[in-house]
C-alpha cells in the first residue's frame, strides 16, 4: 500500500512449447495459440459464444498441472507455459476423433458440408485413419433430414453435440428455440417442443454448425463449396451495412456468408440479408432500349446513352439545365452517386434526389450490442453525404410527384430505387417528362416507361462503397463480370458523363474515390485500407485466415 | 458402538418433533446459535476431522473454509446434496426417512456456520416419500420457532427448502446439481470457479451431503474431540454408515465407527452374517458402482474407511459395500454396471457421451458370447483414453473403474467368455 501499483500491462506473456509470445488480454487461449501460428484444433469453442469445453478436441498440457486441459477453458495469465505438441496432446485428441467417429455416418460423399466440415478437417489433421469400432452406428430416427424452420435443415447423425447452435440461439439471437434432449449417447440437438428454429438470424445456427448436421435448405445440392470464389462484399439488404462474402460460381451467386466484423454483425448475418443472394441472379433488363416517337429500338448501350446525352442537351440549349432532374439512389454505391452529383453541377442543374424507404426496424448484433437499421436499401446515408439533395433553387422528388415541378428529361440512377418504382400512379407522373431515362437490373411499371432503359449489373458485378447507419464506409468488390451488354451503374453513367463532356472513360470507382475525399469532408479518415472491412470465413469456422 | 446417527432409526414415531426433542434435538442448534459465533463452529468441524460423506471424501470444514470472506454483497448458499444415486448407496435415505429432524438441524446448523440464510436440501426426484417427510418436519421446524426469521429468538435467519432432482444421476456431482436447482439441464460445470467462489446463481455455494450435515449436529452438541476419537485414525474419524447389499445374510444400513474392517461387515454378527448360503465371496464393490472391484483376498485386510480403501486401489465412496458370491459372472455384473453408465452420461463431453455406450456395447457383445480376445484390450483402450482430465467431470472415470477393475481382477472369465463362444445359461441377466 506504500508504493504505487507499476502501470497495467495489457498483454500476458504465454509460452507455447517454450516459446514467449506476447498475447493481449482477454483472448481466450485458443486465439491467443492462432496469434502465435499455433493451431489448436476445437469444436465447440466459439469465439463469440460463451465456453463450454465439452468437446474435449483442444486438449493442451499446462505445465503445474497434472491432468490434460482444455484450452479453451484455462484463463491466460502471465508465465502460463502451454505445451501442444507432446505425445499425450496427441493420443488424447486422436481419442476425441475417434470418439466423434465412431458413431458419425461418413457420409460425406452425400454431405454439403463436404469442403468446410471441421469434423473432415480435424480428422485430416489429428486423427487416426483406423478405428476398431465394430458395432451398430447409433440412429436418430424421425430426427434425420429434418427441416426444423424455413431455412435449416437438421440431421442429427451428423451431429456432435459441441451446443453451438444452442448457444447461438440463447445468447446472440436470445430466443433460445434450441436444447439438448435426452442423455449419453442419444444425447441430440432439437427444438423445444418441436417449435420451428424461426428467429431473423435462424440460419446463422447452421452457419455455427461445425458438421453437417445443420444446413441451410436454400444451399443443400447447389454447389460444392470447394468450387465457390469468395468475394468480400456487402449485404444490400438494409443500412446495417453487414459485412459479406458473395460466394459464386460461372456468373452465378450461389450463397452470401456473414464476414467477421466485430462492429457490425460480428459473425452474423440475418435471414433477409442472406437469401437476397438469390435475387442478385435476376437480370431483367438485359440490353438497353430506346423509345422514339412509339417505335422501341434495342441499341448498343453507347448509342443509347448518345441518345440520352443529345436529349440533355437541346434541354440545356432550350429551356436550360433546370429542365433536368438527377435522381439517385440508396442501392447505388457513393462512387456512383457522387459521379451523377458531379454530373448534375458540371451541367449547372440544382435538381437532383434520392429517396429510401422505411423498412420494418432490422436488428443485427455487433461485439458491442444491437446495430438497428430501418431502411429498405444499403446507402441511403452515402447517397446524401454525396450531395444528392435538391441544391440551391433546385426540385426533388416530391416536387416533380406533385406537380410542382416539371423537368423536362429526368435521369433514374437506378430503376429500383423505391417502391415507387412500381407505382403506377407516379410512374404516370413521371413519364409526363419528355425524355425518361432509367438503368435498371430489375422490371418494374418505370423501366416498362422509360424512353432510354439501360441494362445494370448486380451489386455481385460491380466495385464500390456503401456508408452504413454508423456511418463506416465500407467497399465491396467485383465477383464476377456482368454479362454482356449489362455495365455497372457506374459505367453507364461514367459513359452519360464523358458523352456531356465530364470526367475519363477510364475512371474507375477507387479514382472516384479520390475525388469523394478531396470534396467530402466525413472521408477524410476514409483509406482504401479502412475500406476493407473483415475478414472472410468458412461455415462453420472463425479462423482469420486472411486478416 | 452405540448408535449416533442411527439412535431413533426403528423407534416409534421417529420422524416426529417430539421424538427428536425427547431425545435432545435441536440442541446443538440452540447452541450454535446462542452460544457460538459461526467461525467456532467451523472450527470445531475442521478439528473434528469430518470428511464429506458422499464419496470424495473431502475435509468438510476445510471445504467450507473456500468460501471468500468478502462475498461482495451476495448470498451464500447450502446444498444439501441428498440426490443419493450411486447404485447400492441407500444410507441417505435412511436418515431422511427415518429420523428427518436430525437432518435438519445438520442443515440449520451448518447454515449458521458458513452465514447461509437459505439452505436447499436437493432430493432425487425418485424420494417422493423422503420430500414428503422432510416437508412435514421442516414446517413442524418451523412452528417451534427453530427455522425461519428467527431462529430460536437468535436474530439469526435460516429457511430450508426441499427441491425435488428429476431423476438423473449426475445431478448428484455437485455442480451438476447446482446447473440442476437452477432449472437447467443437468450438466456439470467446469472448474475452476469452484461453488464455494461461483455456485448457485452465481453465488458462493457450499454442497454438502446428508450424513456429513448429520455428523455436524453430533460434533457441535459433543465436540470435535469425541468425534475424532471414533474412527481408525485421526484421517478418518466419526460415524460411518455402511450400506451393505449383495449376497449376505443380511443386507442393510450399517452404523459402525470409521474404518469397520470390511472383513467384519460382511461376516461380523452385528453385520451382514456372513454369505448366503456358506458361499465364499468372489468380488466386492465397496464405494458404489464408480468404485473399483475388491477380490476376495482384498477383503481380509481392508478397513473401511478413506485411505484404508484408497490403499486397495479402490475407493470408498459413498460407502455402498455390494457383496458378490463365487457364483457371480463377473462378465454379466461388468455389463450390468456399465449399462447403468452409458444410460447416465449427461453427454456434454465426448469421451464420455460416446466411450461409455462404447464399453457397455462391446461388454453386452462380450457378454453374449460373441467377443474376440482382442475386444478386451480394446475395452481398457477404451476405458484409458476417456479417464484423467479428458472430461469435464469425474464421471468418465467412474464409468471405467467397474471395468478396469473387473478385467484386471477376472481378466480369465473374460477370456474364457470369448473362448466359449456362447453365453453360459444363467448370464444375458444384463442383455
Amino acid at each position: 500500500m506504500s508504493s504505487a501499483p507499476p502501470p497495467p500491462k495489457d498483454t500476458f506473456t504465454v509460452l507455447f512449447d517454450g516459446r514467449p509470445i506476447e498475447v493481449p488480454k482477454g483472448l481466450n487461449l485458443i486465439q491467443a495459440a492462432e496469434r502465435a501460428g499455433i493451431e489448436i484444433p476445437h469444436f465447440c469453442y466459439h469465439p463469440s459464444l460463451s465456453v463450454v469445453g465439452q468437446c474435449r478436441m483442444c486438449l493442451v498440457e499446462i505445465e503445474g498441472i497434472p491432468k490434460i486441459q482444455a484450452a479453451c477453458t484455462v484463463p491466460l495469465k502471465d508465465g502460463l507455459a502451454v505445451k501442444t505438441t507432446t505425445e499425450k496432446v496427441r493420443q488424447s485428441r486422436a481419442a476425441t476423433m475417434e470418439f466423434l467417429l465412431i458413431n458419425h455416418p461418413l457420409d460425406c460423399p452425400i454431405c454439403d458440408q463436404a469442403g468446410e466440415c471441421k469434423l473432415q478437417d480435424n480428422s485430416f489433421g489429428y486423427g487416426d485413419q483406423h478405428s476398431e469400432y465394430d458395432e451398430r452406428k447409433r440412429q436418430y430416427p424421425g430426427f434425420d433430414r429434418t427441416e426444423i424452420g424455413p431455412h435449416v435443415i437438421a440431421d442429427m447423425t451428423r451431429c456432435i453435440q459441441c451446443t453451438r447452435c444452442i448457444r447461438f440461439c440463447e445468447e446472440i439471437a436470445e430466443t433460445g428455440e434450441l436444447t439438448f434432449l435426452d442423455r449419453s449417447g442419444r444425447t441430440l440437438v432439437w427444438t423445444h417442443d418441436g417449435k420451428p428454429l424461426a428467429n431473423d438470424w435462424s440460419a446463422c445456427a447452421a452457419d455455427v454448425c461445425p458438421v453437417g448436421a445443420l444446413t441451410v435448405k436454400e444451399f443443400r445440392f447447389r454447389k460444392r463449396v470447394w468450387y465457390l470464389d469468395k468475394t468480400r462484399s456487402v449485404c444490400p439488404g438494409c443500412n446495417i451495412g453487414c459485412n459479406i462474402s458473395i460466394e459464386s460460381k460461372d456468373f452465378t451467386v450461389y450463397r452470401f456468408l456473414p464476414r467477421l466484423n466485430p462492429d457490425i454483425n460480428d459473425y452474423w448475418l440475418c435471414d433477409y440479408g442472406r437469401f437476397l443472394s438469390e435475387g442478385l441472379n435476376l437480370h431483367e433488363v438485359e440490353k438497353a432500349a430506346t423509345k422514339e416517337d412509339g417505335k422501341v429500338a434495342s441499341p448498343i448501350v453507347p448509342l443509347a446513352i448518345q441518345r440520352l446525352a443529345a436529349e440533355i442537351k437541346k434541354t440545356i440549349a432550350g429551356v436550360g439545365p433546370k429542365g433536368l432532374f438527377f435522381l439517385g439512389s440508396a442501392t447505388l454505391t457513393n462512387e456512383e452517386n457522387f459521379l451523377l452529383r458531379k454530373l448534375a453541377d458540371h451541367l449547372g442543374c440544382p435538381n437532383r434526389d434520392v429517396v429510401v424507404d422505411k423498412s420494418r426496424v432490422r436488428r443485427m448484433k455487433s461485439k458491442k450490442g444491437w446495430v438497428e437499421g430501418d431502411h429498405a436499401a444499403a446507402n441511403y446515408r452515402g447517397a446524401r453525404d454525396m450531395g444528392l439533395s435538391p441544391g440551391a433553387g433546385g426540385f426533388g422528388l416530391s416536387d416533380v410527384l406533385s406537380g410542382a415541378a416539371k423537368p423536362e428529361v429526368i435521369v433514374v440512377a437506378d430503376g429500383a430505387f423505391s417502391a415507387a418504382a412500381d407505382d403506377a400512379e407516379k410512374v404516370a407522373i413521371l413519364r409526363r417528362a419528355r425524355v425518361l431515362a432509367v438503368a435498371s437490373r430489375t422490371a418494374n411499371a418505370l423501366t416498362r416507361a422509360a424512353d432510354v432503359l439501360l441494362p445494370a449489373a448486380s451489386l455481385a458485378e460491380k466495385d464500390g462503397t456503401f456508408t452504413n447507419v454508423q456511418g463506416r464506409v465500407q467497399a465491396f468488390w467485383r465477383a464476377f463480370l456482368p454479362r454482356p451488354p449489362i455495365r455497372p451503374h457506374f459505367e453507364l453513367l461514367l459513359l452519360l458523363a464523358c458523352e456531356l463532356g465530364l470526367g475519363e472513360r477510364v475512371w474507375t470507382p477507387e479514382d472516384v474515390r479520390g475525388l469523394i475525399r478531396a470534396e467530402v469532408p466525413s472521408w477524410a479518415s476514409v483509406t482504401e485500407e479502412s475500406l476493407r472491412g473483415g475478414p472472410l470465413l468458412k461455415k462453420g469456422d472463425f479462423l482469420l485466415r486472411d486478416a | 458402538m452405540e448408535p449416533v446417527l442411527t439412535a431413533r432409526v426403528g423407534k416409534r414415531d421417529s420422524r416426529s418433533i417430539e421424538t427428536y426433542l425427547a431425545d435432545g434435538g435441536y440442541a446443538a442448534l440452540r447452541k450454535a446459535v446462542t452460544t457460538m459465533t459461526p467461525e467456532q463452529v467451523t472450527e470445531e468441524v475442521k478439528k473434528s476431522g469430518l470428511r464429506g460423506r458422499g464419496g470424495a471424501g473431502f475435509p468438510c470444514g476445510m471445504k467450507w473454509g473456500y468460501i471468500p470472506k468478502d462475498t461482495g454483497g451476495k448470498p451464500i448458499y447450502l446444498l444439501c446434496n441428498a440426490d443419493e444415486s450411486e447404485p447400492g448407496t441407500f444410507k441417505d435415505r435412511l436418515l431422511m426417512e427415518e429420523d428427518p429432524h436430525q437432518v435438519i438441524e445438520g442443515v440449520a446448523v451448518s447454515a449458521y456456520a458458513i452465514k447461509c440464510q437459505l439452505a436447499y436440501i436437493y432430493i432425487r426426484g425418485e424420494f417422493w416419500d423422503g420430500a414428503r417427510i422432510l416437508d412435514a418436519a421442516i414446517a413442524e421446524a418451523k412452528a417451534k420457532g427453530f427455522l425461519g426469521k428467527n431462529v430460536m429468538g437468535s436474530g439469526r435467519e435460516i429457511e430450508i427448502v426441499v427441491h425435488r432432482g428429476a431423476g438423473a444421476y449426475i445431478c448428484g456431482e455437485e455442480t451438476g446439481l447446482i446447473e440442476s436447482l437452477e432449472g437447467k439441464r443437468g450438466q456439470p460445470r467446469i472448474k475452476p470457479p469452484f461453488p464455494a467462489v461461483y455456485g448457485v446463481f452465481g453465488c458462493p455455494t457450499i454442497v454438502n451431503n446428508v450424513e456429513t450435515l448429520a455428523c455436524v449436529v453430533h460434533i457441535v452438541n459433543r465436540g470435535a474431540e469425541w468425534f475424532s476419537k471414533i474412527g481408525r485414525n485421526e484421517k478418518n474419524t466419526g460415524p460411518k454408515l455402511y450400506c451393505l447389499s449383495g449376497h449376505v445374510n443380511r443386507p442393510g444400513v450399517y452404523e459402525a465407527p470409521m474404518g469397520l474392517p470390511l472383513k467384519e461387515l460382511i461376516f461380523g454378527d452385528a453385520y451382514g452374517q456372513g454369505m448366503k448360503g456358506g458361499k465364499k465371496v468372489k468380488a466386492v464393490i465397496p464405494g458404489g458402482a464408480s468404485a473399483a472391484m475388491l477380490t476376495a483376498a482384498d477383503i481380509e485386510d481392508c478397513p473401511l474407511d478413506f485411505d484404508g480403501v484408497a490403499a486397495k486401489g479402490s475407493m470408498l465412496g459413498s460407502a455402498a459395500i455390494v457383496v458378490m458370491n463365487e457364483d457371480t459372472d463377473i462378465v454379466d455384473a461388468a455389463t450390468n454396471l456399465a449399462k447403468f453408465f452409458a444410460h447416465e452420461s449427461c453427454g456434454q463431453c465426448t469421451p464420455c457421451r460416446e466411450g461409455v455406450p462404447w464399453l457397455y456395447k462391446v461388454l453386452l457383445r462380450i457378454n453374449a458370447g460373441e467377443g474376440r480376445e482382442e475386444d478386451i484390450d480394446l475395452l481398457l483402450r477404451i476405458s484409458n483414453q476417456m479417464a484423467n482430465g479428458m472430461t469435464i467431470c469425474v464421471f468418465a472415470d467412474a464409468a471405467i473403474a467397474p471395468v478396469l477393475s473387473s478385467i484386471g481382477k477376472f481378466r480369465d472369465e473374460f477370456v474364457a467368455r470369448v473362448r466359449a463362444g456362447r453365453a453360459p445359461a444363467a448370464a444375458g441377466v444384463s442383455a
